[in-house]
């Protein structure tokens, strides 16, 4: 059985990817989405003049980008399967609940951190030009992400499962979403915040912020296996 | 001897209820079905027809009572019947960007399939698609769609197939090829078919069941019954309204 849940895991891994690559629909919208938050907040900021150290607020810009970015991700991963009546067919398989939860979690991490990928670059080039950064600390930035983008992945294809059958998905999802990713958004945006700035203490406020962040991921993640069998049965 | 006498029971439901809030879309329903039967489901729209197959798919859990499909509870043994259950739905539940066969070889690593490329093969070709196998779902008709959709649920060999209004939407070729299906495999299968069509499921069941308000009304082997007296019951419940 474990190896046909690993087929199982696969092949769901391989359809969201293939068709995700067929119609590119969370991608550019993810991504146009994230790009024009990096804009907007170019724009407002500008006014700032060099009254603010660009660096302080890098993280908390980063993570709230990618927190809204998710969410639009993660409603168009399971629309898909809604609309078509296709998660009827996934559930009428002979797959644990779990493997549902697990394929779908790690094609939105993929996606998510895709866009994570694209927006990075961009938001250096507009706010972190010019500013000392230590580069040995910037290292560890990719960990964070990886680390908060499981638990936005795990959390929020929970709660997109859950809210993919209400009429006002979108707005269910938010309510739900945001006030649950309060605690893992503490801990990514100190973690990414001692990254970029660095400084002799960074690693040790890195750490402090990627334990919440490991926390919250094993916790949600748990939580969320636990329930996945009987949201989607409810 | 009677069909429930020869086989073991494809289906054994007891005091099955299943609500939705306050309202009970099934209540109290008890059936058996021996194994190789053919039962039809009637009854007007909202008597919990649907229902009632979704909690027999394991799609919902019941509120109360038990429900059995060759002899698997479809609450603690769900993953081990679904192996053994297929669903004809009027919703195709394809994939509209994978193509014909790309949805299909995603369902036969969902069931396990040992080599899932012949298989696919085999069913493309029995419901008429192997030309538009490289061709996206979302570009098919109805018909085409349906056909596959029955190719999915066939894929894995099913021992008891639940129908779910299938011949709606149909041309008369793919309802030609969906009764030839069915008429191929008819001898070693079990079906459960929904149907606002009496003659067609009257035709094709050797039992027959009217729900309404989430209830039985009627329940008998098509042996026992008395045709004209069900399509008066059939015609009463018809305007009973929803559960």
């Amino acid at each position: 059985m474990a190896s046909l849940s690993w087929r199982q895991f696969r092949a769901m891994l391989k359809k969201d990817i293939v068709m995700e690559l067929r119609t590119k629909e969370m991608l550019m919208s993810m991504g146009l989405y994230s790009l024009l938050t990096m804009v907007v907040y170019f724009v407002a900021l500008s006014q700032a003049g060099s009254a603010f150290d660009p660096r302080d607020i890098a993280a908390g810009l980063l993570w709230l980008a990618f927190i809204f970015t998710s969410m639009l991700g993660l409603n168009r991963s399971l629309v898909h399967e809604k609309d078509q009546g296709c998660l009827e067919a996934l559930l009428l398989s002979p797959v644990d609940r779990p493997v549902i939860f697990f394929g779908k979690v790690t094609g939105n991490l993929i996606f998510l951190l895709a866009v994570e990928a694209l927006t990075i670059p961009v938001f250096a080039f507009l706010f972190l030009q010019g500013e000392t950064v230590e580069v040995s600390s910037l290292a560890f930035v990719p960990l964070v992400l990886l680390a908060g983008s499981i638990g936005i992945a795990g959390v929020g294809t929970l709660l997109a499962t859950m809210s993919v059958n209400t009429s006002g998905k979108d707005f269910i999802l938010a309510v739900l979403f945001i006030p649950l990713a309060y605690p893992l958004l503490l801990g990514t945006v100190t973690a990414t915040g001692a990254a970029i700035v660095g400084g002799p203490d960074a690693m040790h406020a890195f750490w402090a912020g990627m334990a919440w962040v490991l926390g919250y991921d094993v916790i949600m993640l748990l939580a969320s296996y636990g329930l996945y069998e009987f949201i989607v049965g409810a | 001897m009677s069909d429930t006498e020869r086989y073991a029971p494809a289906l054994e439901v007891r005091d099955l209820t299943r609500a939705f809030g306050v309202r009970k879309a099934l209540d109290g329903v008890t059936i058996d079905l021996p194994e190789r039967a053919f039962l039809s489901i009637f009854g007007p729209n909202g008597a919990g027809k649907t229902t009632l197959v979704k909690v027999l798919t394991s799609l919902l859990n019941p509120t109360s009572g038990t429900a059995k499909v060759l002899g698997l509870d479809v609450v603690n043994d769900a993953v081990e019947m679904r192996q053994r259950i297929g669903l004809i739905s009027h919703n195709p539940l394809l994939y509209p960007d994978l193509t014909a066969e790309e949805n299909l070889l995603f369902f036969a690593e969902m069931y396990g399939i040992e080599k899932p490329h012949v298989r696919v093969a085999e069913l493309l070709e029995a419901v008429e698609l192997d030309h538009r196998k490289l061709d996206l779902a979302r570009t098919f008709s109805r018909g085409m769609l349906q056909r596959l959709s029955i190719a999915r649920a066939l894929l894995h060999e099913p021992e008891v197939i639940f129908l779910d209004e299938p011949y709606s939407g149909l041309d008369p070729h793919a309802m030609d090829i969906l009764d030839g299906l069915i008429a191929q495999i008819r001898a070693r299968h079990t079906f459960v078919m929904i149907s606002h069509d009496l003659d067609k499921g009257l035709e094709l069941c050797t039992h027959a069941l009217i729900l309404a308000k989430g209830r039985v009304v009627l329940f008998e082997p098509r042996e026992a019954l008395d045709v004209a007296r069900f399509r008066e019951t059939y015609r009463a419940t018809v305007g009973m309204g929803v559960a």
